[in-house]
């Protein structure tokens, strides 16, 4: 399979981590305060998911925690070399395996699905594809 | 060829050039690092759910029905314990204690048809008391639901308790089975809540309720009362067999 330029998988990770940074803080801004983020296609899912003990993990809210962890995948998106790389390819590791889990929470835990946070899954899952062809098929090599 | 194609290509060329002996080597060795950095990675995921899970197992209080109680409650203005509109004429009461398995039933069966039948559409407005009649956990759990409702979460609290009620006495109102109900009804400030549930003011409220249900010849929960236009203040009402009856007894109170 043909693995686009690396100068192209980070413009896209770029692009991918400021969405992600864009709905994160979405998130954060509505649930601060007590309220909880707008279901587009409507439903007490957002709420319910707002609501629930599973948004705040050790006192900290999960949204604000998406916020550090898209800021940082985008610094590894703008940087470049090796470092760039595997920071890109470790933290989108984490940030796509937390995103698993919070869905299977949703979906088996809470019973509610907030589009917002699959909205993010997903945002996550690419980023993941994206920074796991950078780093296999650019590791090693000159930036 | 534009400049960039042009570009791609040269690094294509270099890419390939790197595949020698040297480069082979080092890619390798970043493989191996980028191994062990997949390795640290699901680490960290693990202990971020480890984290997660351990908030969560505090008390065995993984709460039921919070979708249900949210989408049953929403949209329908509630304050203090009081839910429904402040200008609905009628106001059914009922004489409540968290901890008593025939109000949960009651709560499940013949409240939430009222809710829907009488409340949401503006007709009459529904009162939760805490009338205790099972101990001091009651009279705790009662006034947590009275600090929930000071937050325009009462109802929220009241339901979700219910759905999630334990056996009588049986030690599982603690104080992290509480704060797991008031979560879960989205109390938006847990510290006033702990404040508002604990005060003096609140647990009077509680006690008082007790002689009001008392003085209208009440001994056992649930039980009701309306008021309404064609009532002479707060009436008692005979024991409910059914939603049917409570919503007449809300007809001939409105006159």
């Amino acid at each position: 399979m043909t693995v686009p330029a690396e100068g192209t998988l980070q413009r896209v990770a770029t692009f991918v981590a400021t969405l992600g940074i864009g709905v994160a803080v979405y998130i954060a801004i509505a649930e601060a305060d007590g309220g909880s983020p707008v279901c587009l296609a409507g439903g007490g899912g957002c709420e319910t998911v707002a609501k629930s003990s599973h948004s705040e993990l050790a006192g900290a809210s999960v949204a604000v925690i998406g916020i550090v962890g898209y800021a940082l995948l985008l610094g590894a998106a703008l940087l470049r070399g090796d470092a760039g790389r595997m920071a890109g390819f470790g933290l989108s590791l984490v940030g796509f395996g937390f995103s698993l889990y919070l869905t299977f929470l949703e979906l088996f835990v809470i019973d509610a699905i907030c589009q917002w946070c699959v909205a993010s899954a997903i945002l996550m899952t690419v980023l993941f594809a994206i920074n796991t062809a950078r780093m296999l098929r650019y590791v090693g090599t000159e930036p | 060829m534009s400049a960039k194609k042009e570009q791609e290509k040269r690094r294509e060329e270099r890419l390939q050039a790197e595949e020698g002996a040297e480069g082979r080597e080092r890619r390798q060795r970043m493989i191996k690092l980028a191994s062990a950095t997949a390795f640290l990675a699901i680490a960290v995921v693990l202990v971020l759910i480890v984290i997660s899970q351990s908030q969560t197992d505090g008390g065995d209080t993984d709460l039921e029905g919070t979708a249900e109680v949210s989408a049953a409650l929403k949209g329908i203005d509630q304050r203090d314990l009081v839910l429904g509109a402040s200008t609905a004429k009628v106001t059914l009461v009922e004489f409540g204690d968290l901890q008593c398995p025939a109000c949960k039933s009651f709560a499940e069966s013949v409240v939430s048809q009222v809710i829907d039948s009488k409340v949401r559409s503006g007709e009459a407005k529904i009162e939760f008391r805490s009338y205790t009649i099972l101990g001091e956990e009651s009279v705790v759990a009662g006034a947590a639901a009275i600090a929930a409702g000071r937050q325009g979460r009462g109802w929220d609290f009241v339901e979700l308790f219910y759905r999630n009620q334990g056996f009588e006495h049986s030690g599982y109102v603690t104080d992290d089975f509480l704060t797991e109900i008031a979560r879960g009804a989205g109390v938006p400030d847990l510290k006033q809540w702990n404040a508002d549930r604990k005060s003096k003011r609140v647990l009077d409220q509680v006690l008082r309720t007790a002689s009001e249900a008392e003085e209208l010849g009440f001994g056992s929960t649930p039980s009701f009362a309306v008021e309404g236009p064609a009532t002479d203040g707060l009436e008692p009402l005979d024991f409910p067999e059914s939603a049917g009856s409570l919503e007449e007894a809300i007809a001939q109170a409105s006159g």
